[in-house]
């Protein structure tokens, strides 16, 4: 476990600085921790179609229908790649990985239609999902990326511009989606997602994908996360593996 | 498992009346604190050296080849991987944790006992396969006895204490307040949690348990034996009645000792107690890395079941 850590602060230098600054104007007069950062503790969600499909998309039985959140409309797809995600729309009743309980990755994990917690310390940031009980921690440390190891859930280097929390996500490995519609990318994808506090109740959430084996150019999706605010509230189970199991079991008529 | 206890409520506060003094063993060692006062236990934690939970018993003999369990693999699906990264390996204390009841044994019920040899007798079917080799989530205190590819990291804020578990990418976020569990129809495949500090020692009340986990279990089972003669805790399980209270007590700068009373009266005759040094402290560059446990656990469950999980494993969620 114990890495050298090295050839990797170069590029995520690079890539952090080519995203630069859309620095917003500071406007937040929510909370803040003893170290002067908006406290984004708490339990948040996004509302919306957006996990469904990111693109617009009209209602199907059990699916509601949405505008797209991506700038521009449409993702920027190479023929090919536009080509994948025809047959993984037309086949996503089994080939989407969520529906096989796989880890859904980044940033699909956000507007799932279930919870996550912030909890944030001065060198990184717990994110903590309700959906398969996924954890990512965002380390705002100054530390680079692993040596090239893929993760499910990437590798989440973050650091704060001004009010927002930027975190820079590499190493995938390739095996997810961006939503149940098919919507899809490689594993050199690049994900850079920026949380602005914009009240105490909500984040603007912009997310930035490179793949340049999948896109023609980085492309941006756009939405709010809100603040769940009912008293007592707590993150639940979603344990996907579980409801497979039970489902597995009794396919199998019980035992075996 | 669904029998009236009458004599679970005395039982209880029997537990509860145990003066804390005699269960945490600080040895007089002052924890840092942190910046609003708190016993500090943030960090980095490797899980404790290999110990026995239970006394082991004489009236099983593995047959000559077999696998002779604790450190061996769980069975002959699994093999040591020669990539596990290396763990430090302080002595193995003698003695089984359990220290209550003095036996050093799983005060199991009668029936249960007889459950639990068959749970290890059926390995091989679905049903009653480990919860763990399906990648459920372990119940306390499982989570935070030894296994390999385990590492933990505890955060603390003000009113909370969140851990951390690599393996299988759990989480528990614990409040440190007084308010009730959460509504007793919800289950939770870690439970529900609330801390509280007694003195230097975070003492952590948990219910709201599925029936479906193993709240011990470590180490590997010699292969064929029968549960009863098992010191490992495989087989061991509970009802969704179990309650258990955890107490983490930093003895050393770099060590957290750890005890666990577990009760639940549908399967246990009495509470039973267990005291692990089960927490100690890791490098400071440690990090936790993703425990991807069921994307690639198809063809391990496949092997042990002989269902094709990767035909079938698409569920249906919109």
């Amino acid at each position: 476990m114990k890495m050298p850590q090295v050839a990797s602060v170069l590029l995520a230098g690079a890539v952090v600085c080519g995203v630069a600054a859309h620095a917003s104007a500071q406007t937040y007069d929510g909370p803040r921790t003893a170290d002067g950062r908006p406290d984004l503790g708490g339990i948040w969600q996004v509302l919306g179609s957006a996990a469904w499909d990111l693109e617009t998309h009209n209602a199907q039985d059990g699916i509601p229908a949405g505008l797209s959140v991506v700038d521009g409309g449409t993702i920027p797809y190479r023929p090919a790649a536009a080509t994948a995600r025809d047959t993984n729309r037309a086949n996503r009743l089994t080939d989407d990985p969520v529906r096989k309980c796989f880890l859904p990755g980044v940033p699909r994990v956000t507007y799932m239609p279930w919870p996550f917690r912030i909890v944030q310390t001065p060198d990184h940031v717990v994110l903590s999902y309700e959906y398969a009980h996924t954890v990512r921690i965002v380390y705002t440390d100054g530390s680079p990326h692993p040596l090239p190891n893929d993760f499910w859930m990437g590798d989440s280097r973050g650091h704060w511009e001004g009010d927002t929390l930027v975190v820079d996500t590499t190493h995938f490995n390739g095996q997810t989606w961006l939503d149940a519609g098919g919507n899809h990318h490689s594993n050199e994808l690049h994900v850079v997602e920026r949380y602005t506090p914009v009240t105490e109740y909500h984040l603007d959430y912009e997310v930035t994908l490179e793949d340049p084996r999948t896109y023609t150019r980085p492309w941006t999706m756009r939405m709010p996360i809100y603040k769940r605010m009912e008293p007592g509230l707590r993150l639940l189970d979603y344990d996907c593996v579980d409801h497979l199991l039970d489902a597995l079991s009794e396919t199998e008529g019980g035992a075996r | 498992m669904t029998k009236v206890h009458a004599g679970r409520i005395a039982v209880v506060a029997l537990v509860l009346a145990v003066p804390a003094t005699s269960l945490a063993q600080d040895g007089g060692f002052e924890p840092p604190r942190t910046e609003w006062g708190d016993p500090d236990l943030r960090g980095h934690y490797l899980p404790g050296p290999y110990q026995a939970l239970e006394t082991p018993t004489s009236e099983w003999v593995p047959p000559e080849g077999a696998n002779q369990g604790q450190g061996a693999a769980f069975s002959r699906f699994f093999e040591p991987d020669p990539d596990a990264p290396a763990r430090p390996t302080p002595a193995r204390p003698d003695g089984p944790m359990i220290i209550d009841p003095p036996s050093g044994r799983v005060p199991f019920q009668p029936w249960a006992t007889e459950q639990r040899n068959e749970i290890m007798a059926r390995q091989d079917q679905l049903e009653h396969l480990d919860p763990r080799v399906k990648c459920l989530p372990a119940a306390f205190p499982r989570a935070h006895l030894p296994v390999g590819y385990n590492t933990y990291q505890i955060e603390q804020g003000p009113g909370f204490v969140l851990m951390l578990y690599e393996w299988n990418h759990h989480s528990r976020y614990i409040p440190l307040d007084d308010s009730p569990h959460i509504d007793p129809a919800i289950r939770l495949g870690m439970g529900d949690s609330r801390g509280r500090w007694e003195g230097n020692t975070l003492v952590v009340d948990t219910t709201n348990f599925t029936d479906n986990t193993w709240p011990v279990g470590h180490g590997a089972p010699p292969e064929g034996a029968p549960g009863s003669a098992l010191s490992t805790g495989h087989g061991v399980f509970h009802s969704g009645q179990l309650h258990v209270i955890e107490r983490f007590t930093f003895i050393d700068a770099n060590t957290i000792q750890y005890t666990a009373t577990i009760e639940d009266a549908d399967v246990f005759s009495q509470p039973w107690t267990l005291r692990y040094n089960a927490l100690q402290r890791a490098a400071d560059d440690h990090m936790l890395f993703e425990y991807a446990c069921h994307e690639g656990n198809g063809r391990n469950l496949s092997l042990m079941t002989g269902i094709d999980v990767e035909a079938a494993r698409v569920h249906p969620i919109p």
